[in-house]
């Protein structure tokens, strides 16, 4: 059956971008149809895990292993997955890649409406011209199509809804934003920002910027210091789609949603040189469904809308549509995750802190910045970390013996333990790559991605650095036991996949124009992380969102002038 | 009404979700910490486990293991979610407590005074000296390790479900689940620490 129904814009996918596209979009008056592969998930209704108890948490909390490994590999070994979050990631055995042992790709997805705005870090923080000129400075990738100017205002734009708390610093490699009140640190993390400023002279330390409000605004609440955030935030204290994008999108009576709605390919018309449908396979009958619209926004995540535009073959794309540069699915890249260091602050056993902060402590960039470029590697990182003191869970395993004198000693809280763990940039590479395994399909009879991409040794090198300084950090605040740790996760593990559909000017060597609209196809925009040029260091939603929002600035105004 | 009614409401509620697997999770959930599938521990096992998890966390002026549900709680753990080299440990552990006192003071451990399981225990926990956790290479991701003996299996266990269990969160230690702001403290505002 083919339904040629017509919308000025289609929207695939609904989390962070896709939710930003669908609002910006229906918000400029266009009738938008938004299509989400997952099920719907009702804000609030269906956050059937806030709030459970420690005691209603099956297994005391232990993971359900049979499940996990036999349904989801992949998505258990996700920081915050049990059972008040399971609901809202991908089904690894329903929902299949093709996993080649010796290069693991690891891909985190959700399956549901939100996407993985209801799963996300929170973490947002602006990129500066130190990364959208690196790529032309060092010769990796090409030139970004944009510099800061052109996304400020954007980001000014976007941050303003989105709720972001944090503190203003003044870097140039780090431009302050429109923050609210930024969260507080507590009394061990100040001794250690005061030791790092005084000891170096171009490191700090300031509280995570995050997208969770500290101020009751825009209709929502502010943080209640619950903690696990993933489980969904009933108050909107945390910007999702559910709490944020999707209820502005639908006050304007302009948008239809469809879920359960998996998007195949994009039609392609040779004569009109536009995408002339987006052919959907219904997750429930399976039934195939064709919608028309003039425009079509792919936000369904770098490696779900790359995925799309590779399947999308035609006598004039052979190799994947828009893809006349064949860049498509190329230069993936991840931060690398998982190096840094912990110590024990041996002092300050009277203090302890109130609240389950959703956020920790940042040490932005400072290694190779302009002037001081000398580091055996290119580009930088940045630490997130915090101090807390060691809880039961931490402690039982140290606390020797059993009986009144062990439950005593459990009744106050261990040690302060400090942490740094560093989020590396990841070169942009040819070789680092995407690809689809016809061989092997779905259910839904869509042939499934597969990787063939590794960290390299600018990586490596770095996250060695990574590892030492943090370590030499902590020691010269005062922590001892000071340990290092290392990781052996695959690229994917830090979950920010981007490129595959990267920005530039050169057709023939970029998938998208600076207006991330394809340079082959000019109704057809890709706004999430598959546009990325290069990888910066810093964790890279609100950079989606703004870009979102910019784009759909362009392609309305390009609409209403004809020239799309 | 209980939590498990309340869920049944909330999937009739939510029509078409009623048969989903979220629903399905959030009531073996309540299951996961009560109902055990298939009873396998003999009278003696429970028993020992019972005494066990009394000993290593005893009623003091707060409830103990027992009043908190805690030898249920291990029993499931040990029946459902154990592995069969996990529970074979476990259950080795139980009868090596046994041999001891057997061998020691010609009694079972059951049978032995509250002295003697004393020293029965804290031999299993010598008995853990040479164990060395294997490495964890990647911090976000927890890894359950099926060969540690028994003693830390039983006190883990004791543990998990302790203070995870109303009493222990609540009247042991200190729980608050929407604490509306973070802040220093002085520790001696509070006297415990947060359970969760």
């Amino acid at each position: 059956m083919n339904l040629h129904t017509e919308y000025d814009a289609i929207v695939v996918g609904s989390g962070i971008s896709g939710g930003w596209a669908a609002k910006e979009l229906t918000e400029k008056g266009l009738k938008v149809l938004m299509l989400e592969r997952g099920r719907p998930i009702q804000h609030g209704i269906d956050y059937v895990g806030e709030h459970t108890t420690p005691w209603d948490m099956p297994y005391g909390g232990k993971p359900l292993r049979e499940l996990y490994a036999e349904e989801y590999p992949i998505q258990s070994k996700t920081h915050g997955f049990d059972e008040t979050t399971r609901h809202f990631f991908n089904n690894d055995k329903e929902n299949p890649y093709v996993q080649n042992p010796d290069k693991p790709f690891i891909w985190k997805r959700a399956n549901g409406l939100g996407g993985r705005s209801l799963l996300w870090g929170r973490q947002v923080y602006r990129w500066s011209d130190l990364d959208f000129e690196a790529n032309k400075k060092d010769g990796h990738g090409i030139d970004w199509p944009i510099r800061y100017k052109d996304i400020a205002p954007w980001y000014s734009y976007v941050e303003k809804f989105v709720g972001v708390s944090g503190e203003k610093m003044g870097l140039p490699h780090l431009p302050d934003g429109e923050f609210q009140e930024p969260m507080k640190m507590n009394f061990v993390e100040r001794k250690i920002k005061k030791s790092i400023e005084e000891t170096y002279p171009n490191r700090y330390m300031t509280i995570g910027r995050c997208a969770i409000q500290t101020e009751a605004k825009n209709n929502r609440g502010s943080c209640h210091y619950c903690g696990p955030c993933a489980r969904g935030c009933s108050a909107g204290a945390y910007f999702s789609t559910q709490s944020s994008t999707l209820p502005a999108a639908q006050r304007t009576g302009n948008l239809t949603l469809r879920t359960d709605s998996v998007v195949e390919k994009l039609e392609y018309d040779a004569q009109t040189k536009k995408v002339s449908g987006v052919c959907v396979v219904d997750g429930k009958s399976l039934e195939k469904i064709t919608f028309r619209s003039k425009i079509v926004f792919l936000c369904a995540s770098t490696i779900g809308s790359t995925q799309i535009l590779l399947n999308s073959k035609s006598e004039h794309f052979p190799n994947g549509l828009a893809n006349s540069s064949g860049a498509l699915g190329r230069y993936l890249m991840d931060h690398t995750l998982g190096y840094g260091a912990y110590g024990i602050m041996p002092d300050d056993l009277e203090k302890y802190h109130v609240g389950n902060r959703p956020n920790g402590t940042y040490i932005p960039r400072f290694s190779n910045l302009p002037g001081d470029e000398a580091q055996g590697y290119l580009r930088g990182f940045g630490y997130q970390g915090g101090a807390r003191r060691m809880d039961w869970k931490m402690m039982s395993g140290q606390v020797k013996g059993f009986g009144v004198r062990f439950k005593q000693a459990l009744r106050a809280p261990g040690p302060w333990m400090a942490y740094l763990s560093g989020f590396g940039e990841h070169l942009p590479d040819k070789n680092s790559r995407m690809f689809l395994d016809d061989t092997q399909k779905d259910r839904f009879g869509i042939p499934q991605v597969a990787f063939d991409s590794v960290y390299g040794d600018n990586e490596k090198k770095m996250t060695l650095d990574m590892v030492e300084q943090a370590k030499a950090m902590l020691k010269s605040a005062g922590a001892t036991n000071v340990g290092s740790f290392v990781s052996d996760a695959s690229p994917g593990s830090a979950i920010h996949e981007m490129g595959t559909a990267r920005m530039g000017d050169d057709p023939k060597e970029s998938v998208l124009n600076r207006w991330n609209q394809a340079h082959d196809v000019n109704n057809l925009f890709v706004t999430d992380g598959a546009c990325m040029t290069s990888s910066s260091c810093v964790n890279p939603s609100i950079t989606y969102m703004a870009l979102t929002a910019r784009a759909a600035d362009y392609a309305v105004k390009a609409l209403a002038a004809g020239t799309i | 009404m209980n939590r498990r009614d309340l869920l049944k409401n909330t999937a009739i509620l939510m029509g078409g979700i009623a048969s989903s697997s979220v629903v399905q999770a959030m009531l073996s959930g309540v299951d996961g910490r009560v109902k055990i599938e298939k009873i396998i521990f003999s009278w003696d096992q429970k028993k020992m486990t019972q005494v066990l998890a009394d000993m290593i966390i005893p009623r003091t002026d707060t409830p103990g293991a027992i009043d908190a549900g805690v030898p249920h709680f291990i029993e499931l753990m040990v029946s459902d979610w154990y592995t069969e080299t996990e529970r074979a440990i476990y259950f080795e552990g139980v009868l090596a407590l046994d041999t001891y006192c057997e061998k020691n003071f010609a009694n079972n451990f059951l049978d032995s005074s509250a002295q003697q399981r004393i020293a029965a225990l804290e031999q299993a926990e010598q008995d853990t000296a040479s164990y060395k956790p294997p490495a964890n290479k990647n911090i976000a991701v927890e890894t359950e390790d099926e060969s540690k003996p028994f003693f830390l299996k039983i006190k883990e266990l004791t543990v998990l479900g302790y203070y995870t269990s109303k009493e222990g969160a609540q009247k042991e230690l200190r729980y608050d689940p929407m604490p509306m702001r973070y802040d220093d403290i002085d520790f001696s505002e509070v006297g415990r620490q947060w359970s969760s």
